[in-house]
């Protein structure tokens, strides 16, 4: 209990050891990353070994860690919205972090800023305003369907970004966003006064009339709705239209990962003094090719390479193997994200005339 | 950020305008201050101070402005006059199009019978709001071809002669990423071709967050460190890395950022006090209350001035030597495979480090060196691009060109890897030696394999899901 607050703060501060209680995500590979709650006497089973709990506690962040059996090892992280964003148990399409940031950066998401998020799905995008916000800042999400809702409820308050994260189960299009604005989100009055919206629903257009009252009426005001289809954007468009947005900009937004590879240099003046051998080795004629074959049949029961071979054929190379010369290469990933959606801004700014 | 209105248009701070030729301008809106747009008008700062930001202007005859909705809009708010006869000329436009392109006739300045003598004679006729909508629409009479025009071509036509004849702005309030579209039209090179998503994915990957402690080498003059303490709200610290005598931080001169804020927020190091903290650090003497006094005015100064350096400087010694950096963030053409060996310490565990570069090879470069490089968990280059469409319900697509480059980002996570006793699960590990006798497999000292356990672990891991499934 002595660490509560802090174990509630793991996605506003870093700690520097992790602590019974602590939400750890155990790095796996790149795409296996396990989210864990480091409990006494727990382990952790992984097709790479086995984990105990209790060698978690008291280790620095970061650390590489062996598996119980002396094989196998995880690095155990601290939590980011990035690293939840991979993660994340998903329970709809979440947003990825190469949209999610080009929206907080178009839309100035800072500290203290307040954001209206519909809807929640998978959370991982809350998790990344959260953060973002601060603890100045609130974000006021809604979900409509209810297991969704409340797995999301769940996962706010267990990682303690409840302090600034306030969820609503809702149907924004039929019933608005106007709530009951718990007195700790207040500033000022007690409306939701939101200065960035995101719409990551089926219908945008129909919740687009429905902010009106709940945006800050002092300030320009910037909206995302995110959609798959172009014929949601269209509907967006005129609707953002009608209800006096301007700048209207539909943009798409695509990431690519890249690695770092070696190819084997492998030199045509090679390829010469290949066939120059395996010529000569013919010209020996048919009694001597009957020696080489049988020599062949040697050679691959003691594993000896025969011949000249340059570049490995029929072993196997390791890339990078330093008895070969390589050159560097980027290789892009095997699979891309080709479209995620369509993400259409908007800004609102009220008449304010002054005196 | 008390000291400065993010939401109201307010006098002595900086904003930028927006010009309906998408050019832009930063302004000093200061009391009783006039601005020039140039061919766009002149108006009096007192006439938008109390607006919010984000409001568009028009300029009228006599110098004033008023409010207007957009800066594509028609319609005036406050002259309904106005909105008359610009529906009026709307109307007469619209009514008379083609419903395709099938007999335009493109000789560009053979259809357009207003000469340029026309058009220099209407705009001295009068300063006017009203000079901009005349000359379009006697340009559109003066087009014999405009009927022949589809609607849609119109609208284009009408907006393109808005942008160079209309006289209306918009006045925004300064953020980060107005100060970097602001660069990207003036001098792109210093922003080292980087792009608004990248960027925004570097804020994101490194985690830049109120009350964080950044490592930071900004070759920009300011634009990263601006928009990482809009970021952090300026709660936190970031140590800016420079490699000069003095360090470049002038894009914040627009930034309206008071000195005692920015001096709490923001420290200065040069590489040479990062890579020998302790010859750098300054000894110095301490004066009693009594010596001070014994001060004369100008000497006073002088010691004051050098304690402040002094305790600047070792304050700065101190975190290089604490270390445990919330993140590294790197945007510089300094080659960072030869400072990463001196940085990688001072990040703490589980702390990103995101470096960019404008080429993927530089990248590229440094990912290898880190592949052998246990300290760096699972690095990566990412590219992010974001296209525009031509936003016109019904006729939605991207627009045709686009800026070619943006820049690429590569980041990792910090790590403390482990000495003894890490044996990688994957070839030559077998499943079942595995199962039947595991003890078999503890390596006390596996320093000739560790770095062959640990250097491909990604392809290792891949490999293993390979063997399983099979």
């Amino acid at each position: 209990m002595r660490s509560q607050n802090l174990i509630a703060m793991s996605f506003f501060e870093y700690k520097d050891i992790v602590e019974e209680g602590d939400l750890v995500l155990a790095f796996i590979s790149r795409n296996d990353i396990k989210p864990i709650r480091v409990t006494k006497n727990a382990i952790l089973n992984t097709r790479y070994g086995n984990f105990l709990h209790n060698d978690m506690i008291g280790s620095p962040y970061g650390k590489q860690m062996a598996g119980a059996k002396g094989y196998g090892f995880i690095h155990l992280l601290h939590p980011t919205a990035e690293m939840w964003t991979i993660s994340l148990p998903h329970r709809t399409q979440i947003v990825y972090t190469h949209d999610s940031s080009y929206i907080m950066q178009r839309l100035n998401v800072v500290n203290g800023s307040r954001v209206i998020e519909a809807g929640t799905g998978s959370g991982s995008f809350t998790h990344s305003f959260s953060r973002s916000v601060g603890l100045k800042g609130r974000v006021f999400t809604y979900e409509f369907h209810e297991p969704r809702y409340l797995e999301a409820k769940r996962e706010i308050e267990d990682h303690g970004i409840d302090v600034n994260t306030f969820i609503t189960h809702r149907d924004v299009c039929q019933d608005g966003f106007e709530i009951q604005v718990p007195e700790n989100f207040h500033n000022g009055d007690n409306k939701i006064n939101a200065q960035v919206i995101f719409l990551d629903l089926p219908s945008p257009w129909i919740a687009i009339n429905n902010l009106n009252n709940v945006i800050d009426p002092q300030m320009k005001v910037g909206i995302c709705c995110f959609s798959p289809c172009i014929e949601q954007v269209h509907k967006t468009v005129e609707s953002l239209q009608e209800n006096g947005w301007v700048d209207i900009e539909m943009v798409e937004c695509r990431g690519k990962r890249w690695e770092a590879r070696k190819e084997m240099v492998r030199d045509v003046n090679d390829v010469i003094k290949r066939l120059k051998d395996i010529q000569s080795r013919r010209d020996h004629g048919i009694e001597s090719r009957k020696r080489v074959k049988l020599e062949q049949q040697e050679d691959k029961e003691a594993g000896v390479p025969r011949g000249f071979n340059p570049f490995g054929k029929g072993e196997r190379v390791k890339e990078g193997d330093i008895n070969y010369s390589w050159k560097d290469v980027t290789k892009i990933e095997s699979e891309i994200k080709t479209h995620t959606s369509y993400l259409t801004f908007a800004f609102k700014v009220p008449l304010i005339i002054p005196e | 950020m008390e000291f400065k209105n993010k939401k109201i248009i307010t006098e002595n701070q900086h904003a930028l305008i927006r010009l309906p030729s998408d050019g832009m301008k930063i302004i000093d809106l200061k009391t009783d201050g006039k601005i020039s747009l140039g061919k766009f008008g002149n108006f009096e700062v007192k006439d938008i101070v109390g607006y919010c930001f984000g409001q568009s202007f028009e300029i009228l005859n006599d110098g004033t402005v008023v409010p207007i909705k957009s800066m594509s809009e028609q319609v005036n708010i406050e002259q309904p006059e106005d909105e008359e006869l610009d529906r009026d000329i709307l109307t007469k436009i619209f009514s008379n199009s083609a419903e395709n392109n099938q007999n335009i006739i493109n000789i560009g300045s053979k259809i357009q019978k207003l000469t340029h003598e026309d058009i220099n004679e209407l705009k001295e006729s009068g300063a006017s709001s009203n000079i901009g909508q005349l000359i379009i629409s006697k340009m559109i009479e003066g087009h014999e071809g405009f009927d022949k025009k589809t609607i849609h071509s119109q609208q284009k036509y009408l907006k393109r002669k808005q942008a160079k004849f209309l006289r209306r702005f918009t006045v925004e309030y300064l953020n980060s990423a107005q100060l970097m579209n602001y660069y990207m039209e003036k001098d792109l090179n210093r922003l080292l071709d980087m792009s608004q998503e990248t960027l925004g994915l570097m804020l994101n990957y490194s985690n830049v967050r109120p009350g964080g402690k950044y490592l930071l080498v900004d070759e920009t003059g300011g634009l990263i460190l601006y928009a990482m303490l809009e970021k952090m709200g300026f709660e936190g610290e970031v140590l800016l890395v420079h490699e000069n005598e003095h360090p470049n931080y002038s894009m914040l001169k627009h930034c309206d950022i008071p000195e005692d804020v920015l001096d709490k927020s923001v420290k200065f190091i040069n590489w040479l006090q990062i890579l020998e903290p302790s010859n750098e650090r300054i000894d110095f003497e301490v004066l009693s209350d009594e010596q001070i006094s014994g001060l004369r005015g100008g000497k006073r100064a002088q010691y004051f001035r050098r304690l402040k350096r002094a305790n600047d400087i070792n304050h700065v010694i101190d975190s290089i030597e604490t270390g445990n950096f919330d993140g590294f963030i790197s945007v510089t053409t300094l080659d960072a495979t030869t400072f990463l060996p001196y940085v990688i310490p001072l990040v703490g565990g589980s702390r990103p480090i995101c470096i960019y570069s404008q080429f993927k090879e530089t990248l590229m470069e440094i990912q290898h060196g880190l592949m052998n490089d246990k300290r760096i968990l699972a690095p990566s280059i990412y590219e992010t691009r974001v296209t525009p469409f031509q936003t016109i319900p019904g006729r939605l697509h991207p627009v045709m060109t686009m800026r070619g480059f943006g820049g690429f980002v590569l980041t990792g996570t910090k790590v403390i890897p482990q000495e003894n006793g890490i044996q990688a699960v994957g070839r030559g590990l077998s499943k079942r030696r595995r199962e039947e006798s595991p003890q078999v497999e503890k390596t006390e000292d596996s320093s000739d394999t560790k770095s062959e356990d640990i250097k491909s672990e990604d392809t290792k891991s891949e490999e293993d899901i390979e063997i399983d499934e099979n």
